[in-house]
């Protein structure tokens, strides 16, 4: 009697055991702690952060860029009146202007004047060996 | 016409301003001699207690951000001109006896012997330090004048178009109601006015600040492949670049061309005019 009662004392207590390991097998405490490597972390803000910069810098280029194309569009617009104007002036009785308006005259295509040149005006100020 | 004179850097400073006579006009003008004055603290070699003559005891300081960008543009300038322009004379300019403000040079002074042009001349400018490499020390008396003049400029031009002269390397802002601002450059024969309308202008020449050591004449543009004073070649140099400061080097390195003055200004493509050692003044770089 005693002996069985041992007998079962000791199935129970084995049984304990095996639940009890299969437990601590099953939380795995050999794998990741499940932190994430700082580096990592450092790594994913800096990509956020490019990612946000190359969002704007892509706006500045867009807006940029449209400004420009709407320069272009202006400047062909000029031209294409001003090669049509002196087209017109080498054509006796053709039409001054046809087409697009006419360029105005201070946006018109100049060549950029030298920042120098030989002048005969009273100087303000002179210059030397420095 | 707004003008105001005043003596900096060794030289005659004068700054024009084109706007009415307002309180704003006077402060901007009184602005541009403080200015000067402040460069002339940093960089004089003749102030014992300037940065640069600090830099030059020491070998290696903490700079501030004036010293810093003066040298970095002067070793860029070294490294455009192939060394025609080089901040690290100032042993050779001492040794040709410059080593005192100009009214105060002693003709009878011994004379020294100029630095080796063989030696190593290494600045570097790291972060906020610059480091001179051994016997190394900077001489940046041209290059400031433009650089002050470019600054000034732009004290003055929010209130209208205005012109800065340091002593001959001027600076231009904006164009004048009459026009681009005449300029009288000397020519031997008689005088010659560029109209310039922005950016620089400067003149390099032997023709002034020149002295006499025991009986030998000598002047300032040290050349640096001898480290003595340049021999030969033009008078003066006159150039316009898109700012004094570049005007100034391009002066200096055309001047110090020698003989290929004319030759080195048309390949820099740069308006200059040049008054030879025969007394004939040239027009290049589309002046002519």
């Amino acid at each position: 009697m005693t002996d069985h009662v041992a007998r079962l004392y000791a199935g129970a207590l084995a049984l304990l055991v095996f639940f009890l390991v299969w437990a601590v097998v099953a939380a795995r405490p050999w794998a990741d702690t499940g932190e994430t490597d700082p580096r990592m972390k450092a790594l994913e803000r800096r990509e956020q952060r490019l990612a946000r910069e190359s969002r704007r810098v892509n706006r500045v280029v867009e807006r940029r860029f449209a400004v420009y194309r709407r320069r272009l569009a202006r400047r062909r617009k000029e031209i294409a009146a001003a090669e049509a104007e002196a087209a017109a002036a080498a054509v006796p009785g053709a039409p001054a202007v046809s087409g697009a308006a006419p360029a105005p005259v201070a946006s018109a295509p100049a060549a950029a004047p030298p920042p120098v040149a030989v002048t005969t005006s009273a100087p303000v100020t002179a210059t030397g060996s420095s | 016409m707004e003008r105001l004179a005043f003596g900096a850097m060794g030289t005659r400073v004068e700054a024009l301003l084109e706007a009415p006579p307002t309180q704003k006009a006077r402060v901007a003008l009184a602005r541009v001699r403080e200015e000067f004055e402040r460069l002339e603290r940093i960089f004089s070699r003749f102030i014992r207690e300037s940065e640069l003559s600090r830099l030059n005891e020491a070998g290696a300081i903490d700079a501030g951000r004036d010293l810093r960008v003066v040298v970095e543009l002067a070793l860029a300038a070294r490294e455009r001109t192939a060394g025609r322009f080089d901040p690290t004379l100032h042993d050779a300019l001492v040794a040709a006896g410059y080593d005192r403000t100009f009214d105060e040079l002693d003709e009878d002074a011994a004379p020294r012997p100029a630095p080796d042009p063989g030696a190593a001349r290494d600045v570097i400018v790291r972060g906020r330090r610059i480091t001179l490499g051994p016997g190394v020390r900077l001489d940046l008396g041209g290059i400031v004048k433009g650089y002050a003049a470019d600054r000034c400029t732009r004290i003055l031009a929010p209130l209208g178009p205005c012109l800065v002269n340091a002593g001959g390397d001027l600076a231009v802002a904006g164009t004048r109601s009459e026009g681009p601002w005449p300029v009288a450059v000397d020519v031997p024969d008689g005088r010659l006015t560029l109209a310039v309308a922005e950016g620089g202008l400067a003149t390099s020449g032997r023709d002034r600040r020149r002295w006499r050591q025991r009986g030998e004449e000598r002047h300032h543009l040290i050349d640096p492949a001898t480290c003595r004073p340049a021999e030969g070649g033009p008078l003066t140099v006159t150039v316009a670049a898109p700012s004094a400061t570049e005007a100034e080097v391009a002066s200096k390195a055309i001047f110090l061309a020698g003989p290929r003055a004319q030759q080195e200004a048309e390949l820099l493509g740069a308006p200059a005019v040049i008054v030879g050692g025969d007394g004939r003044t040239r027009l290049v770089g589309g002046l002519a």
